[in-house]
């Protein structure tokens, strides 16, 4: 390619006017550049860089003529002046080395008196003299001088306060290389250009860029990790969303446990640890996706009657075969996200004749059907708890059956998010006489009817009943459930549409249940985007309903969930958390997606809930700046980055 | 026992299985809840009545570190955003069982 045209393609790649060009052409030798610039890319860099130096020089410098090099090697940051002197210098040095040899060992002693200069010794006698002078009157003017006056009286007493030594450190120190100078590093010896980074090396001298760096980073090493001092504004805002508002220092045994799972990879065993406190170690090494193949191990102990991995995702096939062999004693099985757990170690749990009473698995989708009966047939009549969730490939009706007439002394069942299960699963539970706490979660649509006597037959039974994805049901199930439950300490009822603040007001109304502790009615209200305001007949737990709720339970009440039911009203709540209100049990409180909840609502809720510890208000718009005591979590909130501490 | 009349000595001794003594506050002592019942005066322990508290199963080390966490404690109480202690990671386990032992 053409040379001029390079460069104004390269100009106006980089949108540069074609104006500057001109002084490119003094450039000696084009070709020299442009022809080793291949790429585009490269090439335009190049010229741009050309161009641009070009107008920096002619902006601010006024000069004299110049030769097109010096200009280019000026604009690399090589200075033309310099090198010429070094040659000169070269030259010089040479002949005085010639000379000096001639001369043989004439004058070592002379030689030696200097040591301080040898890089000087290739100098002529008179030059040396010159210089001497030069220097004896710089340091007695640095002896006058008001800096030196200060350093000697800093550093009386000490061995280096002699006169002489200030006065030449002083003027080494003056005589260092300004920033722009070259000068040679004084680890590699390679010439560089002094910038006001460059750092001091070891003897004083300066270092180039790279050894700068290298220096620079060796200090950073040496230095003590500094520790973070404080827990970032982001781990307590993690902590205040798991609830966790602590005053004062975590426990000893929180605190190890922590550290233990930091360097869980470098633990052999775990020696005899107690127990409960390796559960919490599964937890938070579940909660670090830490729970290996490897770490798996550590867990597994042939004494103890238990096992609960809360991510199994990382174990193999023959990791969870391996659990049933080292630990014959097992009766409680908790494998969460078992998504390896096949058949085949099905069969192994049923030839070992493991005496499993609580068994709880998640994800386990691997195991089919036929497997799921011979489990309920062989461990049925030992089984107490049974839990299991996320299947959706298993577990169809036909299975349930087999498990209602197999399992008959279950006191336990939670089948949650199980696909295939639908309505004849439900009459077939109905049977399992001996269940005191139920909790279904259902996918498939199912006939209101058949939860109807599901409940009727077992409600009188049930301390705790929790019934989600019921979208269908209507105020006929809260009407059985008046009129069965009567130990119910824990009711679950959301995710409805269909169901009437008048049958909630029924249901809690003369209930002869005692009062609940646990209750949880979010997400019951009709959802209707043609109409936003709801029919006039309030839908969900409304106003009267949530009033009833508190009348009935409020003295016992524990936890309450009541998120978006969305009739509640402004006055109900001043009503229900209003003066001389008093719920010393209630803990916990979600109330997200109340709009009508503002600062004095959730100040209120403070006042009447002297054990309260966590208020859960996301979408609480008018929740700006409530005033939250000391060790209350209040999440969501518009203001959810500084909480304000204050004490009641 | 001239202890147990006057009121509560302020330190109280804890000694380790391998004869090493550290003499701390009682009130930081009283962080570990097994510590607090062997001091408690209605109990009539032997610890209770002379102020010291021996453990055979922990080493000097572990119940410096111990010892040190008290004091930790202590300093941090009532405060918030509390930085963690540094443990170091091959006395973690040790320090768990003991951690666990003593309740704290």
């Amino acid at each position: 390619m053409d040379y001029e045209q390079f460069l104004v393609v390269a100009a106006k790649e980089h949108g540069l006017g074609t104006g500057n060009l001109h002084f490119v052409h003094l450039f000696p030798s084009p070709e020299g550049v442009a022809g080793a610039c291949t790429s585009p890319k490269t090439r335009g860099r190049v010229a741009a860089k050309f161009l641009a130096a070009n107008r920096r020089q002619t902006r601010n410098q006024i000069r004299g003529p110049h030769s097109a090099l010096t200009d280019f090697l000026a604009s690399n940051n090589i200075s033309a002046a310099q090198i010429h002197e070094d040659y000169q210098r070269r030259l010089r040095e040479a002949e005085t080395q010639a000379n000096a040899e001639q001369q043989g060992d004439a004058e070592p002693e002379h030689a030696a008196d200097n040591d301080e200069y040898e890089d000087d010794a290739g100098e002529r006698p008179d030059e040396r003299r010159k210089r001497k002078r030069k220097e004896a009157a710089t340091l007695a003017k640095i002896k006058q001088s008001k800096e030196f006056a200060r350093r000697k009286a800093r550093r009386i007493g000490e061995p280096d306060d002699d006169d002489d030594f200030i006065a030449r450190e002083m003027m080494r120190e003056r005589s260092r290389p300004l920033p722009g100078q070259l000068e040679n590093c004084e680890i590699c010896s390679k010439r560089f250009t002094v910038t006001p980074y460059s750092k001091t090396g070891p003897n004083g001298g300066l270092l180039c860029a790279k050894c700068s760096k290298e220096l620079a980073d060796k200090e950073k090493k040496s230095e003590p990790k500094k520790r973070g001092p404080r827990t970032s504004r982001r781990q307590n805002q993690s902590d205040l969303l798991d609830g966790i508002v602590q005053d004062g220092a975590l426990s000893l045994v929180e605190m190890c446990t922590k550290k233990v799972a930091d360097n869980i990879n470098d633990i052999e065993e775990f020696g005899d640890l107690p127990w409960q406190l390796l559960r919490r170690l599964s937890q938070i090494l579940s909660k670090r996706r830490a729970l290996t193949p490897r770490t798996l191990n550590l867990f597994l102990r042939p004494n103890l009657d238990f096992i609960d991995i809360y991510d199994s995702g990382k174990l193999e096939t023959d990791d969870f075969q391996k659990i049933f062999t080292f630990m014959p004693a097992l009766t409680h099985v908790n494998l969460r996200f078992a998504g390896q757990l096949k058949d085949r170690v099905i069969d192994y749990i049923l030839d070992r004749n493991l005496k499993i009473k609580h068994l709880q698995l998640d994800a386990a989708n691997l195991v089919s059907d036929t497997r799921w009966r011979q489990v309920f047939q062989k461990l049925g009549s030992q089984l107490e708890t049974l839990r299991l969730s996320n299947l959706d490939f298993s577990l169809d009706d036909d299975t349930v059956e087999v498990m209602s007439r197999s399992c008959l002394g279950l006191r336990r069942l939670k089948l949650a998010h199980c696909w295939k299960m639908s309505d004849r699963s439900l009459q077939a539970i109905s049977s399992l006489q001996s269940l005191e706490q139920l909790s279904l979660q259902l996918i498939s649509e199912t006939k209101t009817e058949n939860l109807l006597e599901l409940v009727s037959s077992l409600g009188s039974g049930l301390r705790t009943l929790s019934l989600q994805g019921f979208p269908l049901a209507d105020d006929r199930l809260l009407e059985v459930i008046h009129d069965n439950c009567k130990v119910l300490s824990k009711l679950r009822f959301s995710d409805n549409s269909h169901c009437t603040d008048r049958g909630f007001v029924k249901l809690f109304e003369n209930w002869s249940n005692p009062p609940l502790e646990f209750a949880d009615f979010s997400s019951t209200r009709d959802v209707d985007n043609s109409n936003p305001d709801g029919p006039t007949d309030a839908i969900g737990l409304a106003s009267n309903g949530f009033n009833a709720l508190m009348r009935h339970s409020g003295s016992m009440i524990r936890k309450l969930r009541i998120a978006s039911c969305r009739h509640i009203s402004y006055a109900t709540f001043e009503e229900v958390f209003g003066q001389g209100k008093s719920y010393p049990h209630l803990r916990e409180l979600d109330v997200s997606f109340h709009t009508v909840m503002d600062d004095y609502l959730v100040g209120r809720i403070f006042r009447c809930c002297p054990a309260i510890q966590k208020v859960v208000a996301f979408a609480c718009f008018n929740v700006r700046d409530a005033r939250v005591p000391k060790g209350v979590a209040l999440i969501g909130g518009l203001r959810a980055q500084d909480p304000i501490l204050v004490q009641i | 026992m001239s202890s147990s009349e006057s009121p509560q000595a302020e330190y109280v001794t804890l000694v380790s299985g391998d004869g090493f003594e550290f003499i701390i506050p009682r009130s930081t002592a009283c962080v570990s809840g097994t510590i607090r019942r062997m001091l408690d005066t209605s109990s009539k322990f032997s610890e209770a009545l002379s102020g010291r508290c021996v453990f055979e199963n922990l080493s000097g080390v572990v119940l410096e570190k111990v010892c040190e966490y008290f004091c930790y404690n202590e300093k941090n109480k009532d405060q918030t955003n509390v930085p963690d202690m540094d443990i170091p990671p091959e006395l973690c386990l040790e320090l768990l069982m003991a951690a666990d032992y003593l309740d704290t």
